[in-house]
């Protein structure tokens, strides 16, 4: 889907034409909000749970939550929503989830489990976690009011 | 579409800048003060236009992680006669660039003996061999100079054996490495101590850690026993005017490692003459002369110099005299 936006976006460089593409400004019908939350295990009473904090000393190895939150403000309907999530060079997927990824810088997505890094000898591999390069998460539609939120798990590098 | 070609550009920043920092597989981790930003972004449509829209960016710094890992370099103990270097890494696993302060503990419970420290060095040419007058020396508990993330010190502990210590005897001494910035259990922070003045934290090693190297006492002892067999004129043995005495000196060197100038000198007894031409070294015939054998002989005395012997072997110098 991106590929195909960045295509579009190319087109209209080109032909300076007016594609039915639009930049969201005065009143954006949704509104993204991103947070990010480092996992902490707390030892109580002996038992050690984890918990989420706010990312302060964080260091290489930790564990993170990149959580985005979406909500529709009108009262209609909000179609072919797609958000895309380029990761931090600096983390590391930890693990699949319900969305595609991209190993290539974003030009193709897919489901992880589908995807294939070409090595220097021409030859494929199965994708690795540390390959992701953007995470996309297709809703479809959203409802009008409706709001929920996406979030992935990485780790720094 | 100002926008729009905004958006390109962003994209194809990220891409390139994640691709190439993918590629740096750093052990010790992204490096400390990196600012990590997540944006996400959606594109939807309500029936008109799709509509592009970014969420905000949440960003922060990467930590300051202490971590050090010491390790001996000496593949076994060292044999130990009166001097030894001992040879460590100090490789800094955090992610940040550390001074270590380096102290040397020779006092390692379970030891049979304690060398003394002399001093520390540090590999400055980086051959893994500890050079005299080239490396340079640090006192035993000063701080070296800053060690970059992933990066090792070769760390030389110059050493020298007590006296009184008996061969096969062993030894370790510790080295101690501990993080410039502080030590503490791992999750300790040090509040803007980081690189950069990101704060600090003491990592799984404790930001600090230690390596032992092994010594062994390595001594060589000579004994020397000295031995005689008379034949006189007539077939007997009577220490007679005439009769031939055969002296043998046998030099035993026992331990380990080796002796060295070792040189067995005997006088000729009074009332003898020496038997010029007698003097053997494990029975092969040495010249009086003081030349390229190792034999010297005169009528005052007989002198082999044997220099450098390793421990485990026998020499053994005769000569012959005339009871007068």
């Amino acid at each position: 889907m991106l590929n195909r936006i960045l295509v579009v976006l190319s087109l209209v460089l080109v032909t300076q034409l007016a594609v039915p593409m639009a930049r969201a400004q005065d009143k954006p019908a949704v509104v993204l909000a991103g947070d990010v939350m480092v996992e902490r295990s707390v030892e109580e009473n002996g038992t050690t749970r984890t918990v989420l904090e706010a990312p302060t000393n964080v260091i290489p190895g930790d564990r993170l939550v990149f959580t985005t939150r979406y909500t529709n403000t009108l009262a209609e309907l909000v179609e072919d929503f797609v958000i895309t999530n380029p990761l931090p060079a600096a983390v590391v997927l930890l693990q699949d989830g319900d969305f595609d990824v991209s190993v290539d810088g974003g030009k193709t997505f897919g489901r992880f489990a589908t995807m294939s890094v070409k090595l220097e000898d021409g030859a494929d591999r199965p994708a690795e976690l540390a390959d992701v390069t953007h995470i996309r998460w297709t809703l479809a539609r959203l409802a009008p009011g409706e709001q929920g939120q996406v979030r992935y798990f990485a780790a720094i590098r | 579409m100002k926008y729009a070609a905004i958006r390109i550009s962003a994209l194809c920043g990220t891409t390139i800048a994640s691709l190439a920092l993918a590629s740096q597989a750093l052990a010790a981790g992204i490096p400390a003060g990196t600012l990590i930003e997540n944006t996400a972004s959606a594109s939807y449509n309500t029936g008109g236009p799709t509509q592009v829209i970014d969420s905000n960016t949440v960003s922060f710094r990467v930590a300051e992680l202490l971590d050090v890992a010491v390790a001996s370099q000496d593949a076994s103990a060292l044999p130990i006669t009166s001097t030894a270097v001992l040879t460590f890494s100090v490789t800094n696993t955090g992610n940040g660039p550390e001074p270590f302060v380096l102290t040397a503990d020779p006092a390692v419970s379970g030891n049979d003996f304690d060398v003394t420290v002399d001093s520390l060095a540090i590999d400055s040419n980086n051959n893994g061999v500890y050079d005299p007058g080239v490396d340079a020396l640090l006192a035993n508990g000063g701080t070296s100079a800053i060690v970059a993330p992933d990066q090792a010190l070769t760390v030389f502990v110059l050493v020298t054996a007590p006296g009184g210590t008996a061969d096969g005897q062993s030894s370790q001494v510790r080295l101690l490495a501990e993080a410039g910035t502080g030590t503490g259990a791992p999750g300790t922070l040090f509040a803007g101590a980081g690189e950069g003045g990101v704060d600090a934290v003491a990592g799984s090693s404790g930001a600090d850690d230690d390596g032992v190297g092994a010594l062994i006492s390595s001594l060589a002892t000579v004994s020397l026993v000295k031995s005689a067999v008379i034949a006189d004129p007539f077939g007997g043995t009577q220490p007679v005017p005439g009769a031939i005495v055969t002296f043998t000196l046998q030099a035993t060197v026992t331990g380990s490692g080796s002796v060295d100038d070792l040189q067995i000198t005997d006088t000729i007894p009074t009332s003898t003459s020496y038997a010029p031409g007698t003097l053997t070294l494990n029975s092969a015939g040495l010249t009086d002369a003081a030349d390229t054998d190792s034999g010297t002989a005169s009528a005052s005395g007989i002198a082999v110099t044997l220099g450098s012997v390793a421990a485990g072997t026998t020499h053994s110098v005769t000569f012959q005299v005339e009871i007068d």
